[in-house]
């Protein structure tokens, strides 16, 4: 006897399963040598084909698998929030590789495979479903970091992260035996139901803290940020950017999942853990950037300090925390990925990601200069960009939960961001250029800049309707429970 | 245009900023003329706004109230009462001299330009705003125009001072707003709405020892703003690296912000916490006016001289807000004006002569008046001005400070005079060492400001001192309903 299977729900993940296929046969029938980038453009358009699709799913809810797979407001959201970084690391890879030997083909089959497995994980509402879903993600995103054979950085990269990936996997699994012994089931819902008819159970509690690792280690959170420095630098810049905005997105779909959702009822008990770890990681992020001389170093600690503040959110507990989170991610997904693109354009020109070579940035390209100031004033979070909402909200909701301490922690941390990016930003717009050659940018990437930046001023100006979805993915939200 | 003035005068300059951006940065005189007329239209607008006050019914007046982010009540509420309208005309006078005297900029025009701009439309913008998001929002819009003007087109220091600025800035204005989102809950009617606070607040009060910390918060964030003694160190330097029309716009108008957002968020959103404060208010006060003013006695760099001294009257503003009585907060609405339109007046004038000798320091100058009579007759009369000399704006209203200040603050009012004669001391040393005296041969080719146009915006400047001094009441008759406005609970509650 089989149940019954709504494939209505999870027809998006399907359609991208179709179209990796696809991509597989092209890409055997294709000449070795093949000058034209047929897997890159097949991909837009594929890509393209899904955001149309994905509108047409706005009000899609319910369960499906025997309610594994679930559809949901928040799900919606976050799909359509990686399809669009989607379309921002397509065009860098094609931009990247062009000055590359290295063929591109499976890059692109291993980002559509993690695509696949980030929209699994916005739609599991089972620890087992959860699990793969990770795994699909990460292990492409393993190949991914290491997959520049001749980079001994890239290779270094990739190793840590596959086993410090491995590692929390480990975790992961070991700390859902020990909630499955707990509550006898890895679904959901049945969980949610232990636990608002339980008290807090130390076994439980032991299992979710292992659990977390993943969570931890996705983010970027104190204990687990380590990787992230080394892991940044040496990544293929186009993964790096996934790495930073879609990774984290999807590490905070299962913080939410757990913490918003599942396990709210014992929301007293974690909410001083997370103010505790938001302090940390926004303190260890912050203070280590300020030394970096590398531009995606410098980067990835602050993508540390940014997974500090989104932590508030969390450790509010509030609807208006979760909202705050989402819109948050939305604005950090147009900043960051504008600064990626800047980065991956001038690499190409300059072969550098040090700092001190964005010297003069603004003669040799305005456009670039205008971009990253754009996106470092915007992670600053200074209006009227997108940054500065997201971090205002963060803090209302700070406000709120009467965690007075934490903002103020949260707004010293905000000045030392802002001397850090300032710097960079000085380098480019008051130093004296080390050569004066200009750097191309060509049409695609002008259209993608343009897209990034305007993201980041729309979306700091006017920013109601933006809010409006970040608060309705978050009321919509499947064993939502506050 | 002129049913909704104040959504104009911030939409011109925006509209002068777009088209900035099209025109070739190689066309620098179009560029200029477009930032000009940018400046203008808002200068006339908020001249047309001031003037059409109506002070006889009082209150805010040119509303306009657009729900922006509904679900926290947020909305771009602007209007103005005898308080911002006039610090719009402060800007005005200030942002269009400041961008008149912008001509000695050669190099990346198009960027000054459009960063300045930024600057000026964020200025208005919190002055104009009744919304405390918007307020905060587009205080914070000026802060990156500030730090790259600075740190591109600023002298000596100038990277250092850019950043020292920005930081002390925007640490203040985080500070004071978390105590500002902390009254937003406290009050539990989710409006950033000022006006409907308000109401709200006088007849549903939150705790008083709530109140008494969220008014420090707000008072001690936006005094950083304000230069209030020990956070003034970013202010000197800042100034003295920025080109100069950043320094006019920055000492002569940005800081008033900071007295601005004390008087409304602080005293009129929460007057009875305002009593447990103000002493120690009017110490800090005392200790800007006379540390200040002392300091400035040992400079020598006519800039530094400009900023210490600036900082050393803000410590006046500081003691009428401490007054909580109307002929104080008279004084201080009276005083940002008349210190705005004399600070920048001395950076307009420094700057110009600076140019040309290349030097600001006084052991250096000498006898400049022989051939820059007209900037040396306008630097005197700064000078006066500065020192609170009958006849200029700034006597009358160092005068309603005084008087204000002398029933509740004996020892500190007597304290604040003395820094009127500090003031004088500076003031003519730097008039006898910088103009008077043999002129090097090495400057005898300086020259004066000629054209008419050269001389528009000192001009400009010192009529609005000189009318302002003899006939007070033109603004006074406006400022009066919004003391009493401000202070009506402060008084009634204590």
């Amino acid at each position: 006897m089989f149940p019954v299977i709504n494939w209505n729900l999870i027809s998006l993940e399907v359609l991208i399963t179709a179209i990796l296929v696809i991509l597989v046969v092209v890409d055997i029938f294709l000449p070795r040598e093949s000058k034209e980038d047929w897997i890159g453009a097949l991909s837009f358009v594929g890509l393209a084909g899904l955001i149309v699709f994905w509108f047409t799913q706005s009000n899609l809810t319910g369960a499906t698998f025997g309610g594994m797979f679930i559809m949901d407001s928040l799900a919606w959201f976050f799909k359509g929030f990686f399809l669009l970084v989607m379309v921002f690391v397509f065009a860098m890879t094609q931009e990247f590789f062009k000055a590359l030997p290295t063929r591109k083909n499976e890059f692109y089959l291993l980002l559509w495979l993690a695509l696949i497995g980030m929209c699994f994980v916005a739609s599991s509402a089972d620890f087992l479903l959860l699990f793969l879903s990770i795994e699909t993600l990460t292990i492409s995103l393993y190949v991914m970091t290491a997959y520049l054979k001749s980079d001994s950085h890239s290779l270094e990269a990739g190793m840590k992260y596959l086993i410090l990936g491995a590692l929390t996997s480990g975790f992961f699994l070991f700390g859902l035996s020990f909630i499955y012994g707990a509550t006898h089931s890895t679904r959901f819902e049945a969980i949610q139901a232990f636990v608002q008819t339980h008290a807090m159970s130390p076994m439980i509690l032991f299992g979710l803290v292992l659990v977390f690792a993943t969570v931890g280690f996705k983010i970027g959170s104190v204990p687990f940020q380590l990787w992230v420095p080394d892991v940044y630098q040496g990544a293929p810049t186009p993964v790096t950017a996934l790495l930073s905005v879609g990774s984290k997105a999807a590490g905070f779909i299962i913080l939410i999942r757990l913490f918003f959702g599942i396990f709210a009822s014992w929301h007293i008990h974690w909410s001083v853990i997370f103010a505790a770890l938001s302090a940390a990681t926004m303190c260890y992020g912050n203070l280590g950037a300020m030394f970096q001389k590398n531009i995606k170093r410098l980067l990835g600690y602050s993508s540390i300090g940014h997974a500090g503040y989104l932590l508030m959110g969390a450790a509010t507990g509030s609807a208006l925390g979760l909202s705050a989170i989402n819109f948050y991610l939305l604005g950090y997904l147009f900043t960051n990925l504008a600064a990626f693109v800047v980065i991956i354009l001038f690499f190409i020109a300059q072969k550098s990601d040090e700092i001190e070579d964005y010297a003069g940035l603004v003669k040799r390209s305005p456009l670039l200069a205008c971009a990253l100031l754009l996106s470092l004033v915007s992670l600053a979070g200074i209006p009227p960009l997108a940054g500065f909402f997201g971090k205002f909200t963060l803090l209302m909701a700070t406000v709120k939960a009467g965690l007075i301490w934490l903002a103020i922690v949260a707004g010293v941390n905000i000045i030392v961001s802002i001397y850090y990016y300032l710097l960079v930003a000085k380098r480019v717009y008051v130093d004296a250029p080390r050569t004066n050659s200009p750097i191309p940018v060509s049409l695609s990437m002008r259209w993608i800049l343009g897209l990034a930046m305007a993201g980041i001023v729309v979306i700091g100006i006017f920013q109601g309707p933006f809010l409006d979805m970040a608060m309705t993915a978050a009321k919509g939200m499947y064993l939502f429970h506050l | 245009m002129m049913s909704y003035p104040l959504s104009y005068i911030l939409l011109l300059p925006t509209l002068a900023l777009s088209v900035l951006f099209a025109v070739p940065s190689q066309n620098t005189s179009a560029i200029r003329r477009i930032a000009i007329l940018g400046v203008l239209l808002p200068f006339l607008l908020s001249l047309g706004v001031f003037f059409t006050y109506n002070h006889s019914t009082g209150g805010f007046q040119f509303i306009e109230n657009i729900p922006w982010v509904v679900p926290f009540g947020i909305s771009y509420h602007l209007g103005v009462d005898g308080i911002n309208a006039l610090l719009i005309l402060l800007l005005g006078f200030v942002s269009f001299a400041a961008v008149l005297i912008s001509h000695h900029i050669k190099e990346r025009v198009k960027e000054y330009y459009i960063l300045l701009l930024l600057m000026i439309i964020g200025t208005y913008g919190a002055f104009l705003s009744l919304d405390i998001f918007f307020f905060y929002f587009f205080h914070e819009v000026a802060t990156i125009p500030a730090f790259l003007l600075i740190a591109i087109w600023g002298s000596d220091r100038h990277e250092y001072a850019a950043m020292k600025l920005t930081l002390y800035l925007t640490a203040g204005a985080t500070l004071g707003l978390i105590g500002l989102l902390a009254l937003y809950f406290a009050s539990g009617l989710q409006t950033f709405d000022f006006v409907q606070l308000q109401y709200y607040l006088t007849v549903h009060p939150i705790p008083l020892n709530v109140r008494n910390w969220i008014f420090g918060l707000v008072v001690i964030g936006f005094g950083v703003t304000l230069t209030m003694w020990p956070f003034y160190t970013w202010a000197p330097v800042g100034y003295a690296a920025a080109p100069t029309a950043v320094s006019m716009l920055h000492a002569g108008v940005l800081k008033k912000l900071g007295a601005y957002a004390i008087i409304r968020f602080a005293i009129q959103l929460m007057p009875q916490a305002a009593h447990t404060w103000m002493p120690l208010i009017a110490t800090l006060a005392v200790l800007n006016i006379i540390y200040c003013g002392l300091v400035v006695l040992a400079q020598r760099d006519m800039k530094y001289i400009l900023g210490y001294s600036s900082c050393s009257h803000m410590g006046y503003i500081l003691l009428g807000i401490a007054c909580l009585n109307v002929i104080g907060l008279n004084g201080v609405v009276f005083l940002m004006f008349a210190h705005g339109i004399m600070v920048s007046l001395g950076f307009a004038l420094t700057g110009f002569f600076a140019d040309q000798t290349n030097t600001r320091n006084l052991d250096e100058l000498s006898g400049l008046a022989k051939r820059m009579p007209f900037i040396g007759t306008c630097f005197a009369m700064m000078a006066l001005a500065s020192s609170g000399v009958p006849g200029f704006a700034n006597f009358p209203a160092e005068i309603m400070v005084l008087l204000g200040a002398w029933d509740h603050y004996r020892w500190q009012t007597v304290l604040a005079v003395l820094g009127v004669v500090i003031t004088a001391i500076y003031m003519f040393k730097a008039i006898r060492l910088g103009f008077h005296g043999p002129l090097p041969s090495r400057w005898n080719q300086l020259t004066d400001a000629q054209t008419a146009l050269q001389k528009l915006p000192y001009i400009l400047l010192l009529a609005a001192l000189i009318i302002v001094g003899c006939f007070p009441t033109i603004i006074l008759n406006k400022i009066e309903p919004a003391s009493k406005g401000v202070l009506q609970y402060a008084l009634t509650t204590k």
